[in-house]
């Protein structure tokens, strides 16, 4: 595991200079947006002016701003596509082979939907799927591959003039993580964040083992790891095979270490976990210095989350039938 | 007239519930120690390859080994009583942490194909073995829970449920070196 010392002085010594080159790109995917403001605001009052001078509303006052915000907006769109894109080819990249060179970074890939669906964490099919940011490769014995996703579902409703609307609610928005587990298995588990029992104590627990979906409630030892957890299984005794009770304190402090609602399953031998966020990973900064160490940290942070995951879990002990 | 019908459907309702949680709890008891005595007997299967693997250098773990098996020598799996095989397996857990130990002492025997693929196969088992003691554990809770608990304590005494006994897990299995504490990783 690298460490932020390590961080900074890598900083320093390579990705100080692209940050420079950017940064004069950032500054133009500024500037175009002011223009097009700018524009906007100009021909708004221009407008104002015809219409005021013609006693009258002119179609051209309406005309003219629209022109400005849809040309503005292309200008800005396509220079701020252009800018993430090339952020990420210097920046992201270099971080993530910072981190492991035995990773590799594709900024337009993400895990796909299938292999999501798979682990079976989000029973919902989305009807909306995308990510970026796709790292995969190899941590000592353990394949790993993560990314961003972000994935939806829609509703459609219809008001009183019967005009239908859909709306879009997230299901998941963060990192989601895959990794060969290190132990043979055949059945199913779910490491759920626990709500009912938090909320409601015993009654809560009665509460979940009527979760019928999910298989069987499966009750452990460990009672911090309870807390946060709700795990469901279709093997009482393979749960457990799984779940040992070291991994429930790795688990409980992974949790801990990344302060956000995690889910795992483990399922056809894997072991997948949503991490869930509620910002955009990976993007840069538009409206402020790109010239800042604090984002390439949390970057970094961010990535370090993921792949630390291998060690954290213990991935890489071997000790068992499985290689 | 229909109000005490129904009084009576839910009188006669409410034990027939609570008789058929507790056997399912009971049931679920006996299904889990049936797995348990699975992996016990699974474990107990490996020792002649163990005590082959290891001959010529850890004599006296060896032995101990060769005494457990004796032990059963001439009788079948299901003819040991349940708590001989509690006893036999933690005699095995012992004896096995014992030639682990010794093992590390010999560099050569360590490195080992056969003794690698071994030393592999028994981490697994008592992991597996670990699990299926907590999962045993956990369902006797469950089942000790309803046989104390009211109102199926009512029921539970009516149709002689009884308590029963956790596996325990010895102290000294606990501190058994590099297999046991090796397969807690």
């Amino acid at each position: 595991m690298k460490t932020i010392e390590e961080l900074r002085q890598f900083y320093d010594a390579v990705l100080l200079e692209d940050l420079q080159i950017l940064e004069d790109k950032r500054r133009r995917v500024v500037n175009s947006f002011i223009i097009t403001a700018a524009i906007v605001l100009a021909a708004g009052i221009a407008g104002f002016a015809i219409t005021t001078g013609m006693g009258g509303p002119a179609p051209v006052a309406f005309v003219l701003p629209v022109v400005g915000l849809i040309t503005g907006g292309i200008v800005f769109g396509v220079r701020r596509r252009d800018y993430a894109g090339d952020f990420k080819a210097r920046i992201i990249s270099q971080l993530v082979y910072f981190v492991d060179r035995n990773l590799t970074y594709n900024a337009r890939a993400c895990i796909s939907q299938p292999e999501y669906m798979a682990s079976k964490i989000f029973r919902q099919r989305p009807d909306r799927y995308k990510g970026d940011d796709y790292v995969s490769g190899r941590i000592g014995a353990t394949q790993i591959e993560f990314s961003e996703v972000h994935s939806e579902y829609k509703t459609t409703s219809t008001d009183s003039k019967g005009r239908t609307q859909t709306h879009w609610h997230t299901i998941f928005k963060g990192l989601f993580f895959i990794a060969d587990f290190n132990k043979h298995f055949t059945c199913e588990v779910f490491v759920l964040p626990d709500t009912a029992e938090k909320l409601f104590g015993r009654l809560g627990q009665k509460l979940q083992s009527l979760n019928v979906f999910r298989g069987q409630l499966v009750k452990l030892e460990d009672p911090e790891f309870e807390r946060l957890f709700a795990v469901y299984g279709n093997d009482q005794i393979q749960a457990r095979y799984i779940l040992s009770t070291s991994l429930m304190d790795r688990i409980t402090n992974f949790k801990k270490k990344s302060g956000r609602p995690v889910h795992l399953s483990f399922v056809g031998s894997k072991v997948y976990v949503a991490i869930s966020y509620g910002k955009d990973l990976f993007e840069p900064r538009i409206f402020s210095t790109l010239l800042d160490f604090r984002p390439i940290q949390e970057y970094f942070e961010d990535l370090q989350l993921a792949v630390g995951i291998v060690e954290g879990l213990s991935l890489n002990t071997r000790i068992w039938s499985k290689s | 007239m229909w109000p005490l019908i129904i009084v009576v459907f839910v009188l006669l309702l409410v034990p027939i519930v609570m008789y058929n949680s507790l056997i399912a709890r009971r049931n679920q008891v006996r299904n889990i120690f049936a797995t348990t005595d699975a992996l016990l007997k699974k474990r107990f299967d490996l020792i002649p390859n163990l005590v082959a693997t290891v001959k010529g250098y850890a004599d006296h773990e060896r032995k101990l080994l060769e005494d457990i098996t004796k032990a059963r020598a001439n009788r079948t799996w299901d003819q040991i009583s349940d708590d001989q095989k509690v006893e036999m397996d933690n005699a095995v857990t012992k004896a096995v942490g014992g030639v682990m130990a010794v093992v590390e002492k010999y560099p050569d025997l360590k490195a080992g194909e056969n003794f690698l693929h071994l030393q592999r196969t028994l981490n697994e088992l008592e992991e597996q073995i670990s699990a299926a003691r907590r999962a045993y554990n956990a369902s006797v809770t469950d089942y000790n829970n309803a046989v104390e608990m009211f109102p199926t304590n009512l029921i539970a005494g009516l149709a002689n449920f009884q308590r029963k006994a956790f596996f325990e897990v010895p102290a000294d299995e606990r501190q058994a070196p590099s297999v046991s504490s090796s397969a807690n990783a």
